[in-house]
């Protein structure tokens, strides 16, 4: 096995496999910057060029290595304008754009990438050591423990909801209602679709993101009149500093890193999901709970982790079974099938190498792409100093090119303006929006599970131990700061009480 | 005669005969070399239902990379990604918004029309009205059962008391009214599970033992992980299959015919087969809208007959693991006509298999 793990780093830096990964990491450089066109659709397009390459590692060197740092660079454009340069990457847009316009837009693009490279490191080295328990881990979760999973996920709405839980919590119902909207899965009839085929498939995330978020952020700049950055131009530094955040918060870092890997593992969840979570936790652990959305750094570390791990995570199931764990997975599959490679078992006996080059893929095309960031980053953030009215046309063609790719149609666009409106009024009122995007992303998969857990096992799924055991996990998770708090107030209220 | 053509005082009927003569023998020669003119420096758009990567998004893509070559003049040819429900949307374009002119294409579901049998308000189209061009594969399908659940055969299954669990992603899907067909036409039992996100969520799901079966494409039990592994372990077995006879790779297994046969099931259900199998026969159809003129129809269908033929062709899709197993436009046209034809009592039956009632 040893021998197979420095085999697959020697392909990987072998000629012409590395040329293959620099030319991926450039594609993916630029398309994680660019709002809405995500790391799938440019897989997509980039498919037929891989059909030229020989070998298996070649090709994912080119393909994978692109995927890979869609997820850091994504981050980038969320922290500097306020806009999810990926949907995985909108979490960070909470904390890491206050940040910005505190002047700490360095801080806070040094924290993301140094967090982005340690999540990718630790999901790569997740997929190693889970090479031999594979394919267990994965038939450990069937749709009942699903269903749990995500009902956990759901719970998180109460942490993302800020400072009124009650607005969050309608908010995140108002996500799960606008969820049930398209096909209904189990018998086909149409609900609120409105005789428009566009909302057969029910909202696409994409749109649905990048105009709750970005839109209001581009009002508040026409609206201000200043540069994103409120804070006077000195000298730009704290790129560094993000980067000791970094290590200062080192097990939240792994923490959030581990959740990615964790979401990455089970279908249909991932990224999208992963990000809010760790979001969601990291924001739990501050001391001073006032701080989260107004510039945490922690809040830029735990997604930024996150949703660079999850794509260790996501090649388990496609490793282990040769089923893709998600969209991206499954583009990934039908390339390895035309360099004449068979995902699944093969792939832990024969051409464990190739296994193991996927690892070191993720892990030094995410040195690399931090290395290149770090040395633009200055010039990077100095775009937050930039005179809003020069900013705002070039970020308004971005925000529409990049919702136009979910599904090339105009009411892309539409919804795009509807859900940025409805994110305008909703931050003018104090209304969180991230809990009404998790109801969105949540809604659907929680129905589908619970669906067919019933109609695979009826009501017996409820007794299973592994389900009883994560609904008590479930209960912990929700009841636990509760609880450390109320136990620190009732220390804390005894002295107030004998005075 | 001659008299009349002497005197030249009036511009007579012959003359306006012969102009006329002239003009239609002008048009006859000259409409081939129209429609060959015609695409010279012009592009071509290949609406493709799916998004870019998708199993349906492929096929098109290697045609737009050959096809040109047989089309007199060249054209360019594009693809342009119009996804949303189930192909749908890409239909209803092609066939009402895109101009007539043979400039663009469709790439759509092949059972599309049974939402047009069970008369789904959002249908625009009528489907025996498309210029269908041609299929690059026809596809027939298997249901394949865990090898550890009492079911060895659909004989099993009939008689089971408890019946078995099937998992599919949607009621549209092969995995959702194959086995409902099998329920209608010989009266065995499934218990159908909707709602997983993919075919291979469902595949997952049965290694999990979660569902014990599925129905889908024979290409695809050939073709790939996990059913490589599944076939040299015995983990699943076929249990019928859906083509005229036999595939040669599946000697065992009978067709759904031979059950229709020993189970003796009515006209009625056998018609309903044929008007559900046909979605097997239109495979992935590429289609022009209703009112391309008639020359430009013919000059595709020719084209892809060349390509569909040609070594290169043939040689890059296999690269990409693309099956061919063609079927040309004039044969999925006949079959067009035939299923929208299906008689009311059919598609009333229809409407149970598409889970409609």
């Amino acid at each position: 096995m040893l021998e197979a793990f420095i085999s697959g780093f020697w392909q990987v830096l072998s000629w012409p496999a590395f040329g293959y990964l620099l030319v991926g990491i450039g594609i993916g450089f630029w398309v994680g910057l660019l709002p809405g066109i995500g790391g799938l659709a440019t897989l997509a397009l980039m498919l037929p060029f891989s059909y030229t390459i020989k070998t298996p590692i070649e090709a994912f060197c080119f393909l994978l290595g692109m995927l890979a740092v869609t997820g850091t660079t994504g981050d980038l454009t969320s922290i500097l304008f306020g806009i999810p340069g990926e949907s995985s990457s909108a979490a960070l847009i909470l904390d890491g754009y206050p940040m910005s316009k505190k002047g700490e837009a360095g801080r806070a693009l040094g924290a993301a990438i140094m967090s982005s490279l340690l999540g990718a490191t630790i999901g790569a080295l997740s997929l190693a050591i889970s090479i031999p328990i594979m394919r267990p881990l994965v038939l450990l979760f069937g749709s009942p423990e699903l269903f749990i999973i995500t009902l956990m996920g759901i719970t998180f709405i109460g942490t993302l909801a800020g400072a009124s839980l009650i607005k969050g919590l309608l908010a995140g119902g108002v996500g799960l209602m606008l969820a049930s909207i398209g096909v209904d899965p189990q018998t086909g009839a149409l609900r609120y679709t409105f005789g428009a085929l566009y909302l057969w498939d029910g909202l696409d995330v994409t749109p649905v993101v990048v105009g709750m978020f970005a839109i209001p952020e581009i009002i508040d700049l026409a609206v201000r009149g200043t540069s994103i950055s409120n804070a006077p131009k000195e000298k730009l530094k704290g790129v560094m500093e993000g980067v000791k955040d970094t290590f200062r918060h080192f097990w939240l870092v792994v923490r959030c890193s581990l959740i990615g890997v964790y979401f990455g593992v089970l279908p249909v969840l991932g990224a999208n999901v992963a990000q809010w979570i760790a979001y969601g936790h990291a924001a739990r652990g501050l001391k001073d709970k006032s701080r989260a959305g107004k510039g945490a750094v922690e809040g830029v570390l735990g997604p930024g982790a996150a949703n660079n791990s999850t794509r260790g995570g996501d090649l388990i199931p496609t490793i282990a079974f040769g089923i893709p764990g998600s969209a991206s997975m499954a583009l990934l599959l039908g390339a390895l099938l035309i360099v004449g490679l068979q995902p699944g078992p093969e792939m832990l006996k024969s051409r464990l190498d190739v296994t193991f080059a996927m690892v070191w893929i993720l892990i030094i095309s995410n040195i690399i792409v931090a290395g290149i960031s770090f040395l633009i980053l200055n010039h990077l953030a100095a775009l937050t100093f930039i005179r809003g009215s020069l900013l705002i046309p070039f970020l308004l063609v971005l925000v529409f090119i990049g919702s136009f790719t979910a599904n090339n149609s105009i009411y892309d666009l539409i919804v795009t303006v509807l859900f940025g409106t409805l994110g305008y009024c909703m931050l003018l009122n104090g209304w969180p929006r991230p809990p009404l995007v998790l109801g969105l992303i949540l809604g659907k998969i929680g129905e589908n599970y619970l669906w067919i857990s019933t109609a695979a096992y009826g009501g017996k799924w409820l007794a299973f131990p592994s389900v009883l055991i994560l609904i008590a996990i479930t209960i912990a998770v929700v009841a636990y700061p509760t609880i450390k708090e109320r136990r620190g107030r009732a220390k804390y209220d005894r002295p107030e009480d004998a005075v | 005669m001659l008299n009349v053509l002497s005197r030249g005082a009036r511009p007579s009927s012959f003359k306006v005969l012969s102009s006329l003569l002239l003009q239609l023998l002008f048009f006859i020669t000259a409409a081939p070399l129209f429609a060959q003119d015609f695409y010279k420096g012009k592009t071509v758009t290949i609406i493709v239902g799916t998004k870019a990567g998708d199993a349906y998004d492929l096929y098109p893509r290697l045609m737009a990379e050959f096809l040109p070559k047989y089309i007199p003049g060249k054209p360019n040819m594009i693809v342009q990604n119009m996804p949303g429900a189930a192909s749908m949307i890409a239909a209803n374009n092609v066939y009402n918004i895109a101009k007539p002119d043979g400039l663009t294409l469709g790439a759509i579901y092949p059972a599309l029309y049974f939402d047009q049998l069970s008369k789904k308000p959002e249908v625009r189209f009528d489907w025996s009205k498309f210029n269908f061009i041609g299929a690059p594969i026809v596809s027939n399908h298997l249901l394949y059962m865990r090898s550890d659940a009492p079911y060895k055969s659909v004989d099993d299954i009939k008689n089971a008391t408890t019946p078995p669990k099937c998992g599919s992603n949607g009621t549209t899907s092969t995995g959702y009214w194959l086995p409902k067909l099998l329920e209608e036409v010989i009266g065995t039992k499934f218990d159908i599970v909707v709602g997983y996100q993919s075919g291979s969520d469902v595949d997952l799901a049965v290694e999990r033992g979660e569902v014990q079966c599925r129905a889908f494409t024979i290409t695809a039990w050939f073709a790939r992980e996990p059913f490589i592994t599944w076939r040299k372990t015995g983990f699943a077995n076929v249990l019928f299959q859906t083509g005229s006879k036999r595939d040669a790779r599946l000697k065992d297994p009978p067709t759904i015919y031979e059950l229709m046969d020993k189970y003796k099931a009515t006209p009625t259900g056998r018609r309903l087969t044929t008007v559900a199998l046909a979605s097997g026969d239109f495979g992935r159809p590429i289609v022009f809208g209703p009112k391309v003129p008639a020359d430009r129809v013919k000059l595709f269908r020719d084209a892809f007959e060349k390509m569909i033929k040609d070594p290169i062709y043939l040689a890059e899709a296999d690269k990409r693991k693309l099956e061919i197993d063609p079927i040309d436009g004039q044969r999925l046209q006949k079959i067009a006509q035939e299923v929208i034809a299906a008689s009311p009592e059919v598609v009333e039956r229809m409407k149970k298999l598409m889970g409609a009632e």
